[in-house]
């Protein structure tokens, strides 16, 4: 979705500058991290099952035409109807005739990121129809009017106090206290009407299962099947990467999703649904529709960006990421935000908008480490940092000093003498052995100071080692 | 050509197609030795490794020693509780206990204080419930009460979550089935964990054991 937005730089700034939004951020972060390490060392044979996560979707990847014609077959046969999207625009048009083909006045909807990557919630306001989002932290976003920040907590950036203000301001009564539980039993009060008046519930998918046309989604609170079962219709937007071979597939899958996600075992509710309400069934949607989605996806089958389609949405990378947790989701400015949504967002709003994502990254490579299907993220960044240099994206200053940077490197005399003049002026700037400004290097400066160096070179120490052995 | 004609072929024209038969014994092969990558059980037994299980995600746990124990069970909670009045799933293993003394009924109100529903499968490793959708089955008892209580039957209890995978494939897939692990619960507020987001607030598993009396 590309909505006009300040460049990457002032959003970062902007969110450095915010110390609430710090708070919060560490907040949720910190616990996830915990977490996430308890229930890996709980699991001994996690390594295993990584290999085995990341097995089973590479093989998936490869047959992914054959997965998909199995799948909208199973689906066909169950009762629901597959439509398929080449794009976003494709994607969001075909909702939105399904919600007005059933006259629907209220949607319910269930957190899906790939919803939030089609403009699903713009296209339905556009078409005149009330959305309720009856995720927890989707309900917090859709009353601050703000997009998710985090793809499994949309609301991450908000502390309790500022959630307080926006359910006192919203929520009829309001709640009686801002402690979280008696505000999530405010939200479960103003949700629980919605959920039963709803004429259409649209959900996401986080498997789509080959063997038997089900879609599966995971989710802690249970707002999935309250969305799901009461309206006539559902809808499940799915990215067609979301596959697995069968229901045993997806059971490997659970196991190091949700541990990577939020240090569970599972989630509460795993849930697959698989058609519409059969004849004598209590309850469930006479309709069900299936969208799948490709909006960049082929292309990333086809190119460098194939590990990616990977991801199976955990968010451990941003849980990790050390930009991330400085700056928090916004700042990206994707749908998808931290290390696997700057791999994405490129793919999905182009490199020349998106060019200053994969260069905020440290390459520290935690995000690798934890992901849990071996996605190897650093090395697809410089990837887009490379396509970027080729396709002569980066601003004319920096083309011009990293040209010069290897003119010089190109001739080893030049640069060690470059080197060896450096380090000695170096020093003059040097306090306490620490450079606390620079020279044209205030960007740097201004947030960290340099060690002193020693005033000589890696080469000249090395060299003199070298004789002293002799 | 229609969209799903470009995408099929964008997909085909990236990764041909391979020999069915190949990919489906590559797909099995995938899940071959499954001990090595699924956690150890947290008991000998499955009860006791269920019952650790879901006690630790904050679910209640009785054993009973049959069915018919259940009615006494059900009103010792709701008496514990405070609750008056029990919504039934019209399964008949349900329907046809003894429920005299409590005041049961059949629909499912949209703030139900309880509700009393039945397992199809208990999965030991995750502590978790599986209930299918059905004419006897509607998905809501899972999802509208505040209190949900579950009978899961000991014979129902699987190992793994590979086991009950298998007996999902073998029978004709239900419209919904559900794993439920654990009351509904959320960290969306800063991560602190709150339980009773939408759906119940309380779990509670009545284990049945295996002395039935013959129907």
């Amino acid at each position: 979705m590309n909505v006009a937005l300040p460049p990457f730089k002032e959003r970062a700034r902007a969110a450095l500058a915010d110390r609430t939004l710090k708070l919060a951020i560490d907040r949720t972060t910190g616990t996830a991290e915990a977490k996430r390490a308890a229930a890996v060392a709980a699991f001994p044979e996690f390594d295993a099952a990584r290999a085995r996560g990341r097995a089973i979707k590479d093989h998936v990847i490869a047959n992914l035409g054959h997965y998909l014609e199995m799948f909208e077959r199973n689906a066909t046969a169950s009762g629901a109807h597959v439509h398929w999207a080449v794009d976003d625009a494709e994607a969001r048009a075909i909702v939105t005739r399904l919600c007005l083909d059933a006259k629907a006045k209220v949607v319910t909807r269930s957190k899906s990121m790939l919803g939030e990557e089609i403009g699903l919630p713009h296209a339905l306001a556009d078409a005149g129809i009330e959305r309720v989002e009856t995720d927890l932290a989707e309900h917090i976003i859709q009353l601050a009017g703000e997009t998710p920040s985090h793809i499994i907590w949309p609301a991450m950036h908000r502390t309790r106090e500022q959630v307080a203000e926006l359910f006192n301001a919203s929520h009829q009564p309001p709640p009686e206290a801002d402690d979280p539980a008696t505000m999530v039993q405010s939200a479960r009060r103003v949700l629980r009407e919605k959920f039963l008046g709803a004429d259409v519930g649209i959900s996401g998918a986080n498997f789509l299962v080959a063997d038997t046309g089900a879609t599966c989604t995971v989710t802690n609170e249970g707002n999935a099947e309250l969305t799901t079962t009461p309206p006539r219709v559902h809808i499940v937007t799915a990215g067609i990467e979301k596959i697995v071979p069968s229901t045993a597939h997806a059971m490997a899958l659970l196991r190091i999703l949700v541990r990577s996600a939020t240090g569970g075992e599972l989630t509460q509710y795993t849930t697959f649904h698989c058609g519409p309400k059969r004849p004598g069934d209590a309850d469930g949607p006479e309709e069900m529709h299936i969208v799948l989605v490709d909006n960049g996806r082929t292309k990333m089958l086809a190119g460098e960006f194939r590990e990616m389609l990977r991801c199976i949405r955990c968010g451990a990378c941003m849980n990790h990421c050390v930009v991330y947790r400085q700056i928090g989701g916004h700042a990206y400015g994707g749908t998808y935000p931290g290390p696997m949504g700057s791999v994405l967002t490129p793919v999905l709003d182009g490199l020349a908008a998106a060019r200053d994502l994969p260069n905020a990254c440290t390459m520290n490579g935690r995000c690798a480490e934890v992901c849990p299907v071996g996605i190897p993220i650093p090395t697809l960044l410089r990837a887009w940092r490379r396509r970027s240099w080729r396709e002569r994206l980066e601003p004319g200053a920096l083309r011009a000093g990293i040209g010069l940077w290897a003119q010089v490197a190109y001739r080893p005399a030049l640069y060690r003498l470059a080197s060896r003049i450096g380090v000695r002026a170096l020093r003059a700037f040097g306090r306490d052995g620490w450079i606390g400004s620079l020279p044209l290097a205030g960007g740097w400066t201004a947030y960290r100071d340099l060690p002193r160096p020693s005033g000589r070179t890696f080469m000249e120490q090395y060299r003199d080692q070298q004789k002293g052995r002799k | 050509m229609t969209a799903r004609d470009t995408i099929l072929n964008a997909v085909l024209a990236a990764c041909p197609a391979g020999d069915a038969r190949a990919v489906a014994d590559a797909a099995a092969a995938l899940l071959d030795d499954p001990d090595s990558s699924r956690p150890p059980l947290a008991a000998p037994g499955l009860p006791e490794a269920f019952t650790l299980k879901a006690t630790a995600l904050g679910a209640s746990v009785e054993r009973v020693a049959n069915m018919a124990s259940v009615p006494e069970a059900v009103a010792r909670y709701l008496e514990r509780h405070g609750l008056v009045g029990l919504s039934v799933q019209p399964a008949p293993a349900l329907t046809a206990l003894d429920w005299t003394g409590i005041a049961t009924h059949d629909h499912l109100a949209a703030d139900e204080p309880a509700a009393l529903g039945l397992a199809l499968y208990g999965i030991a490793e995750s502590g978790s419930l599986v209930v299918h959708s059905g004419p006897d089955a509607p998905i809501l008892l899972s999802f509208l009460p505040l209190h949900h209580i579950v009978v899961l039957r000991e014979s129902t209890l699987l190992p793994w979550l590979e086991d009950y995978a298998a007996r999902l494939e073998a029978a004709s897939v239900p419209r919904n089935a559900i794993l439920i692990t654990g009351p509904s619960g959320t960290t969306d507020i800063e991560g602190s964990y709150v339980r009773g987001a939408h759906g119940p607030g309380f779990l509670h598993i009545i284990i049945t054991g295996t002395d039935d009396i013959p129907e």
